[in-house]
């Protein structure tokens, strides 16, 4: 609204130097992001040429550049992103859900907590990894075998940080939804779960950077015929370098576009209405 | 739906795991009306259970002892014929004023239209049509606590209950309140059960005082305030009874010391 008012109280010619100005500080800010990009990479290709390295390790850009187009051309560039993106998101969806409903329960159900309180601790002093060599018993070099401990692994960070949302509640809000005429299954949806919303979402991010960092590893371990982890053990399994290097790459951007398209909406879906999260620019 | 309100000697024990000596009796064989349309406050000092007396009038506690009636109605639990207004407010930080009064209008039946009609009507009523769509963490304590009453207004209940709803504002926006809600007060005429620890605002308020103290507590002092409204802090007679009633609270004081000194 303050914007609204100060363009309208401007002079006629104000408005485009203004987007003048906008750009110039976009230019400005793009510059500063960037220039320590560009120094480790003119780095690298200094190194690369002169700096008497074994090509293998430190292959120059272009190779890692030509190692790129041979993964867009062969088609595992998509193949890859696909599968492990999918992956992703069936079992980040599937444990967030479960991890959501188990954690609503625990925070309004004394029994249900009571009950799990110390499974529940057992179950968070094993980290989700640890769990491999059983999933690949029950269910073999497969997908499954892969997607069970992601969900498991979702799910059980979800439920606690639901659990702790529900549980924190301001008890005033629970007393005044009993007032207001919701009960039973009601409170839940009405009262509960939004109650907990920023508690919830922080599972969410939490879960999905987690299920991200196994995910790669699973993809090592369980050999899948795609998938970015798969990739970077293949390339490796095959004196392929130059392809590590750009699996990694993409990788690397993969789980900034992740951030970028998921988690940061995530978060900012709570500021409005909670003014819980702070930090956020 | 007239409003009326009966408390039949009503007892409240609050049983301990560790046996009948720790157990402890706020308050015992309270009785007392509210006739429709009369506003009444209870006072006591803090820990008196006056508050767990509004709490089980609202069907949010159980009495140990004894019932409340609404119209003659027996309560066994919280109904739309009773609303309360919190002292920590109790808003929903995930509604805007308009859907935190709503919130309550969704167990009442009513269609879409008719529900933003009457969340419209009582926003108008306490002042804050202008703030419709803002979240309660935008709003200051006075507007939050213009949000509660609203929100409780709004199911049209037949009795209103109010615990210490101004005990969390600052003395400026108390006063302002307390005009504002009696101001409401004469508009909608609504039966009206408020709790507060501050005579000045009870006597400035209601049509009768109730003083509840002692252990366990019983009902001490009744008082009538005959006032026209709105009523003159200053005025003789508002003086008046706040001396009547702060005497009568140091001899409860004074009597419930004796007491404890003849247990020892």
């Amino acid at each position: 609204m303050t914007n609204i008012t100060t363009n309208s109280a401007r002079p006629v010619l104000a408005p485009a130097s203004a987007a003048g100005r906008g750009f110039i500080n976009f230019v400005r800010s793009f510059v500063a992001a960037s220039a320590p990009i560009m120094v480790i990479l003119i780095g690298w290709e200094l190194l690369a040429h002169f700096g008497d390295m074994p090509a293998s390790l430190f292959p120059p850009l272009e190779a890692i550049f030509r190692a790129l187009m041979r993964m867009v051309a062969d088609g595992n560039l998509l193949a890859d992103v696909s599968g492990t993106f999918r992956r992703l998101f069936e079992s980040v969806f599937i444990g967030a859900a479960a991890g959501t409903i188990f954690g609503t329960m625990m925070g309004y159900f004394r029994w249900c907590e009571r009950a799990f309180i110390v499974p529940m601790n057992f179950l968070l002093a094993i980290p989700g990894t640890a769990l491999f060599p059983l999933s690949m018993i029950w269910f073999g070099l497969t997908e499954m075998a892969i997607v069970s401990i992601l969900i498991y692994e979702v799910a059980l960070t979800v439920t606690v940080t639901t659990w702790t949302g529900v549980k924190t509640i301001d008890v005033a809000l629970i007393r005044a939804a009993h007032i207001f005429g919701a009960d039973g299954f009601s409170i839940v949806w009405r009262v509960l779960i939004p109650g907990a919303l920023p508690s919830i979402i922080t599972g969410y991010r939490i879960a999905f950077s987690r299920a991200w960092r196994i995910l790669i590893v699973a993809e090592m371990l369980v050999s899948v015929t795609s998938g970015l982890g798969y990739r970077l053990y293949y390339a490796r399994e095959f004196f392929q370098y130059d392809l590590v290097y750009a699996g990694l790459f993409i990788v690397g951007l993969s789980g900034l576009l992740i951030e970028r398209v998921i988690i940061r909406p995530l978060e900012l879906i709570t500021v409005n209405r909670w003014g819980t999260v702070r930090e956020l620019k | 739906m007239t409003g009326e309100l009966r408390i039949d000697h009503l007892s409240k024990v609050y049983q301990s795991d560790k046996g009948p000596l720790a157990s402890h009796n706020v308050f015992d064989d309270v009785t007392f009306g509210v006739k429709a349309g009369e506003f009444v406050s209870v006072i006591g000092p803090s820990g008196c259970g006056k508050s767990t007396l509004l709490n089980i009038i609202a069907g949010l506690d159980r009495a140990s002892q004894g019932a409340v009636f609404i119209d003659e109605r027996a309560v066994s639990g919280p109904g739309m014929d009773r609303s309360m207004v919190f002292q920590e407010f109790a808003l929903f930080p995930w509604l805007n004023v308009r859907d935190n009064i709503i919130f309550g209008l969704k167990s009442l039946g009513l269609s879409a239209a008719e529900r933003g009609a009457r969340a419209a009507k009582y926003i108008k009523l306490v002042g804050l049509d202008r703030f419709s769509d803002y979240y309660p963490n935008r709003l200051s304590g006075g507007m939050r606590q213009r949000v509660g009453i609203a929100r409780a207004l709004a199911v049209e209940p037949a009795v209103l209950l109010m615990d210490e709803p101004f005990g969390s504002l600052d003395a400026l926006t108390r006063r302002s309140m307390q005009a504002a809600l009696s101001d409401i007060y004469l508009r909608t005429r609504k039966t009206v059960l408020f709790i507060t620890h501050d005579i000045d605002e009870a006597i400035y308020l209601s049509d009768r005082v109730l003083l509840l103290s002692g252990e366990p507590s019983r009902l001490s002092l009744e008082l009538r305030i005959d006032l026209p409204r709105p009523r003159d802090h200053r005025s003789g007679a508002f003086q008046g009874h706040v001396e009547t009633l702060q005497q009568a609270i140091i001899q409860s004081r004074s009597a419930s010391s004796i007491n404890t000194e003849a247990n020892l």
